[in-house]
């Protein structure tokens, strides 16, 4: 009896501390534990509860994944000019198709002139180049092998430094070669795996519709783009190729800025210098093309963002329908443990602190269906990377996680407000 | 608490003596039934001072339930006033009356009334987290509970691996662990063979000699013989009070 007083009397002691009546953050922690544990408990169930959500969130994560990807993938490999690099045209690039219709009637091919007039009048560029093209492609032939579809160019020297086609070996085409109109090339790596898979190509003589031109240099290896090879090339002097394809052919004027600013001031002035050339009054439009890496990015994400809005309509379904199937449980569960919430109302639980344990335990099952969604999406994004582009940004994850779990936070109101309601005599009285 | 009340002129000329911890004062509880009304409790007034050991007795459908409900601040009384440690509790709202609970009231139910999921430790930790009382604190006064009610040894299980008079003790713990003004025990015994029933008896007679104030609710009168005063309540009236010590 004596041990009992004096536990008795301890007791005592410790209670008679002066403390805060409540403490939110006691309560929340104990809510926090209480919704781990039911989750625990019934695993099966939680699983497919959280079906709905762990979908909405793995579609939501991989759709961001791969439009990010093609967006990493778009601007390395196609919208690649080069470092504050753009191209003047005749048309520009990525317009709706009214406008380049009402563009093929009017604007003027762009010619050398062009080109030497630009080369004298603007100021204050890295570098200029012209490149011209020949459609149909032609073939490639050397010592009986013939490689068709070769994209055959006609460019300036100074495109060595602009264009993406980097020398792995011999050298690009040269001024001398320009002025010489030499019936030299220079090719790209499909040609060399074709033509010379065991000999030195450097001095080599291939045809191009019966003509000849040597090889002096090679270029390294650029890759695929959508499973398109980006190394069937040959390069001529822009000279050879007037003289031997197109006489008098439509170019491509790439101007190199010294930095990204300067780049927009010359895409000015390069404006200015053809409009004054095409005698354009200022209302009028311009008849011809500027084009930079961003025109491309700008249509591509044009496209991306109704993929996106599309996105956004079926992940809402499936986080509406997952909240739906959460609420359901949650008033099930709530129906299961009225006893236990008798038990805790009668032991001094309030409303609020009954409506923190449901709200807490739906919005911790939505969170760890986030979770799952998180993950299977990563192993989808892992696999379709494989195939594909996909990269999962890291506000793609957060997004996840938070919208899974406020889903949860708000289907799990009204559940909790039930159960917060409940009569402790009642909740007492019912027996499960 | 008794300057909160004493605002009122007419809850001051009614308040309780110091040292009673309960006072009712004509309590009615009323059940609308749909056409007829059904009078549960019928004017019930009486006082208990602190230290008492009280036992409410009567037949089943006599109103003692419902009173009991109104003691534990369960419920609020359809007139009637109710005054508990020198605060008047009868017009309070809910999250008021559970704090009240929490604070004054010990429960101890026939059916034990734990949660099965969890500890001993932690179904006496329960009144404490409603309190916001820290983990450190509330670990070591649970356990300190569970070593007053010789459970010390148990603490880590859960209620389904304790027999029925150690589940008991868990829940005498639980309703002593808040150092509540009054321990309501409502049929303590109801649920447990003779032998387990009269040691948990014993555990409240313990409680009452170390200075606490119990209400026990029952309808044997060998059990009621445990408490030094008889309060009996028929058709929702009180029929008798005596003192038998």
């Amino acid at each position: 009896m004596a041990v009992f007083s004096q536990a008795e009397a301890t007791l005592h002691k410790v209670s008679a501390r002066p403390r805060a009546h409540s403490s939110i953050w006691v309560t929340t922690r104990e809510a926090f534990f209480i919704a781990l544990e039911t989750l625990r408990t019934h695993k099966l169930r939680t699983c497919l509860t959280l079906l709905g959500v762990v979908i909405a969130t793995t579609t939501l994560i991989v759709v961001m994944s791969v439009i990010n990807g093609m967006n990493l993938y778009i601007a390395d490999h196609i919208a690649n000019l080069g470092a504050n690099v753009f191209i003047l045209s005749q048309f520009q690039w990525a317009q709706g198709e009214e406008a380049w219709l009402k563009a093929r009637r009017r604007n003027r091919p762009i010619r050398m002139d062009d080109y030497e007039f630009l080369k004298a009048n603007l100021k204050g560029y890295k570098s200029l180049g012209a490149t011209g093209g020949i459609w149909p492609r032609p073939s490639a032939r050397y010592q009986g092998h013939t490689l068709d579809e070769v994209s055959l160019v006609g460019a300036t020297a100074s495109m060595v430094d602009i264009g993406q086609e980097q020398v792995e070996y011999g050298r690009f085409i040269s001024e001398s070669d320009e002025r010489h109109s030499a019936p030299v090339c220079f090719i790209g790596q499909d040609l060399v795996t074709e033509f010379f898979p065991n000999v030195d190509p450097l001095g080599k003589e291939i045809y191009i519709s019966g003509m000849p031109f040597r090889v002096i240099g090679v270029a390294k290896r650029i890759g695929t783009t959508f499973g398109q090879s980006q190394d069937t090339f040959v390069f001529l002097p822009l000279t050879t190729f007037k003289k031997n394809f197109l006489g008098r052919p439509g170019i491509n004027v790439s101007v190199q800025a010294w930095n990204a600013q300067q780049m927009s001031v010359l895409e000015d002035e390069v404006r200015v210098l053809m409009r004054v050339r095409h005698h354009l009054p200022y209302k009028e439009d311009d008849d011809f093309g500027i084009n930079a890496s961003d025109t491309i990015m700008g249509l591509w994400q044009r496209l991306t963002g109704s993929i996106f809005a599309i996105t956004i309509a079926v992940v809402a379904v499936f986080m509406v329908v997952g909240g739906i199937v959460i609420m359901n449980i949650m008033l099930a569960s709530v129906t299961e443990r009225t006893h236990e919430i008798g038990i805790r109302k009668s032991l001094g639980a309030r409303r609020r602190d009954i409506l923190t344990q449901f709200v807490m335990e739906a919005a911790v099952m939505a969170a760890v269906g986030g979770a799952l969604g998180v993950l299977l999406a990563g192993l989808i994004s892992m696999v379709v990377n494989h195939f594909f582009a996909s990269s999962t940004p890291l506000s793609a994850i957060l997004v996840g996680l938070i919208l899974s779990t406020a889903v949860g936070l708000f289907f799990g109101i009204y559940p909790a407000s039930q159960a917060a309601k409940l009569d402790p005599i009642e909740a007492l009285r019912t027996e499960n | 608490m008794g300057s909160q009340v004493a605002s009122s002129p007419v809850q001051e000329s009614h308040r309780p003596a110091d040292g009673v911890i309960i006072r009712t004062e004509d309590l009615w509880k009323t059940y609308d039934m749909g056409e007829v009304a059904v009078h549960a409790l019928c004017g019930v007034s009486f006082e208990i001072a602190r230290g008492e050991y009280v036992a409410i007795m009567g037949p089943s459908g006599s109103g003692k339930s419902t009173l009991m409900n109104l003691i534990g601040c369960l419920d609020t009384p359809t007139s009637g006033r109710y005054w508990l440690n020198g605060r008047l509790v009868s017009e309070l709202t809910d999250d008021e009356l559970a704090h009240i609970r929490n604070k004054e009231i010990g429960f101890v139910f026939q059916t034990f009334n734990l949660l099965a999921r969890a500890t001993a430790l932690h179904n006496v930790e329960l009144p404490l987290i409603y309190n916001g009382t820290p983990a450190e604190e509330r670990l070591e006064r649970a356990k300190e509970a569970l070593r007053v009610v010789e459970l010390g040894d148990r603490m880590y299980h859960k209620p389904n691996e304790l027999s029925g008079g150690q589940r008991q003790r868990v829940a005498v713990a639980r309703a002593l662990v808040n150092n509540p003004s009054i321990i309501l025990a409502d049929e303590p015994t109801g649920n447990l063979d003779s032998a387990t029933g009269a040691e948990i008896m014993n555990l409240l007679d313990r409680l009452h000699q170390s200075g606490n104030t119990i209400v026990l609710v029952t309808h044997e009168f060998d059990i009621a013989a445990h408490a030094f005063r008889v309060i009996g309540i028929r058709d929702g009236k009180v029929d008798r009070d005596e003192r038998m010590k």
